[in-house]
């Protein structure tokens, strides 16, 4: 078995259809973010009217909840064989020249049973919630940020960032259960909630440890997570904007590790990729504009 | 009052009449200490392999068990981890080696293969060959050691053969459900009894003497 594998042969059977950020982005097909609903809109007393959060009153509510939770899935799928591979691809050692502490090797072949749950918990909420395995293409950019061959940028890139991101998912799928009278729904999230608080806590843990002494590798890794914390911002998607559709949970997230700075730094990120997603739209309405009036 | 003299006395046997445990064992503490850097160092390579196949494998029920047992092992490795410096072995990684070059090539060739169409392969190997040698080299050690002396072993012992009689379930149920045609069994079998060979000239998991 080689050391390292490419995001392009990982294995799925034929109902998986697998794209990545690239062309996910090309995609004119896909929806980039939900437009927060106009002011006095209709909505139920436990909604959170004139925010674009993910609620039962929202008219897409049904598909947009289907399709979060096949990404949570495939997400967690990836998040499986991202977590096998770091406790394959690196010898036990000190932690230098690619070797990883034998500790660190154990809390990943932890995290890969945690993620295998996961997975057996969103196959079963799909298929509560009516979907189909394959019905939603699959991204694979989780399991790109899990191929670095630097395992610290791994845990920045995986365990800080994309797993941070899953407790602002979790979070908000939770209160989505709970808004939508799902309590089959809000069990299930709570319970994965408190192993993604894990798993992050094991990526600060262990960020900090491992570059103790390498102040040079450790900003390196922080780069990286901020990269991918931008990316996964989704132009301000999620952010703690009333028009962003997935909050950021402070609260989980300093359990897992991350100090207020931090958070702070990811708000910040958040706000400026919001601003940036909307002076594209602002632009691209007004070249539009200018197309009809010619 | 009665006097203390007139009571019955209270004092017992110091082992119950139920308590047969025996003091004499097979392994002194060198030998003992052995054996355990083996367990560690094979649980290790195990777990590694599971890990890294998990993304080489399409069956998503078999992806996510392999998930699972590669905690069970890891958990494994942990145990005799913290075992060796209990065995006056301050150094566990000085005994986390493989019982001899043959149990290195042994693992090799179960690692050898990766394609997403040679799942039968993968189990084959970890669920026909190495986990009944676990189960064998375990078992063995259990029957053997002091019952006394070498206690906390024995206790270690029956928390992972649960585990690896589980596990060796699980992966058989998988392996049966793959196994359908006539040349799948030929697969299997032939890897099987490639591996084997490997494994007989190892000697088990701990070289010659694993079960006697």
């Amino acid at each position: 078995m080689r050391q390292f594998f490419p995001v392009e042969d990982l294995a799925r059977d034929e109902r998986f259809v697998q794209t990545n950020m690239a062309e996910r982005m090309q995609d004119a097909r896909q929806p980039r973010f939900k437009d927060a609903p106009a002011s006095g809109t209709r909505s139920s007393a436990k909604s959170r009217a004139a925010t674009a959060r993910l609620t039962p009153d929202r008219p897409d509510a049904s598909d947009a909840a289907r399709s979060l939770m096949h990404g949570i899935m495939t997400g967690e799928i990836q998040a499986l064989e991202g977590a096998g591979r770091t406790a394959h691809d690196f010898a036990s050692g000190d932690g230098t020249n690619d070797t990883i502490p034998f500790e660190l090797k154990l809390d990943m072949a932890r995290q890969a049973w945690d993620e295998a749950r996961h997975v057996e918990i969103s196959v079963k909420l799909s298929a509560w919630m009516g979907t189909e395995l394959g019905q939603f293409a699959e991204n694979t950019v989780l399991f790109q940020a899990a191929c670095s061959n630097d395992p610290i940028l791994r845990l920045a890139g995986v365990n800080r960032a994309l797993e941070g991101l899953a407790i602002d998912v979790f979070t908000q799928m939770k209160e989505f259960g709970d808004i939508a009278g799902d309590p089959y729904l809000e069990f299930c999230e709570d319970w994965m909630l408190a192993d993604e608080v894990t798993h992050v806590k094991m990526g600060s843990d262990w960020l900090r440890k491992v570059t103790e002494k390498d102040p040079e590798r450790r900003a390196k890794a922080l780069e990286f997570q901020q990269v991918v914390d931008k990316l996964f911002s989704f132009g301000g998607a999620r952010g703690e904007s009333d028009e962003s559709s997935i909050g950021l949970a402070r609260r989980f997230r300093e359990l897992a590790g991350f100090t207020d700075d931090e958070v702070d730094v990811i708000a910040k990120m958040d706000e400026d990729a919001l601003a940036e997603r909307k002076a594209a739209v602002q632009l691209a309405q007004e070249a539009a504009g200018a197309v009809a009036a010619f | 009052m009665a006097s203390t003299t007139d009571s019955p006395s209270t004092a017992r046997a110091p082992f119950a009449p139920w308590d047969r445990r025996d003091l004499p064992g097979s392994f002194d503490v060198v030998e003992t200490a052995r054996r355990v850097g083996h367990y560690k160092w094979t649980e290790m390579k195990l777990f590694e392999a599971l890990g890294g196949w998990i993304a080489t494998i399409p069956e998503l029920d078999v992806k996510m068990r392999l998930g699972t047992h590669c905690y069970h092992h890891a958990w494994h490795a942990d145990l005799w981890h913290k075992r060796l410096p209990e065995l006056r072995e301050m150094k566990p990684e000085r005994l986390t080696v493989p019982a001899n070059d043959a149990m290195e090539r042994f693992i090799e060739a179960m690692t050898e293969p990766e394609g997403p169409e040679l799942t039968i392969e993968k189990l084959v190997g970890v669920y026909r060959v190495l986990i009944p040698r676990f189960i064998a080299a375990y078992t063995y050690h259990q029957n053997n050691t002091s019952e006394i002396t070498d206690a906390p072993t024995i206790r270690t012992i029956k928390f992972i053969l649960q585990d690896e009689f589980d596990d060796w379930r699980d992966g058989e149920l998988m392996l049966q459900s793959l196994i359908t045609t006539a040349d799948h069994v030929r697969r299997a079998a032939e890897h099987q009894a490639r591996l084997e060979a490997i494994m007989v000239e190892a000697g088990g998991i701990t070289g010659p003497g694993s079960i006697g």
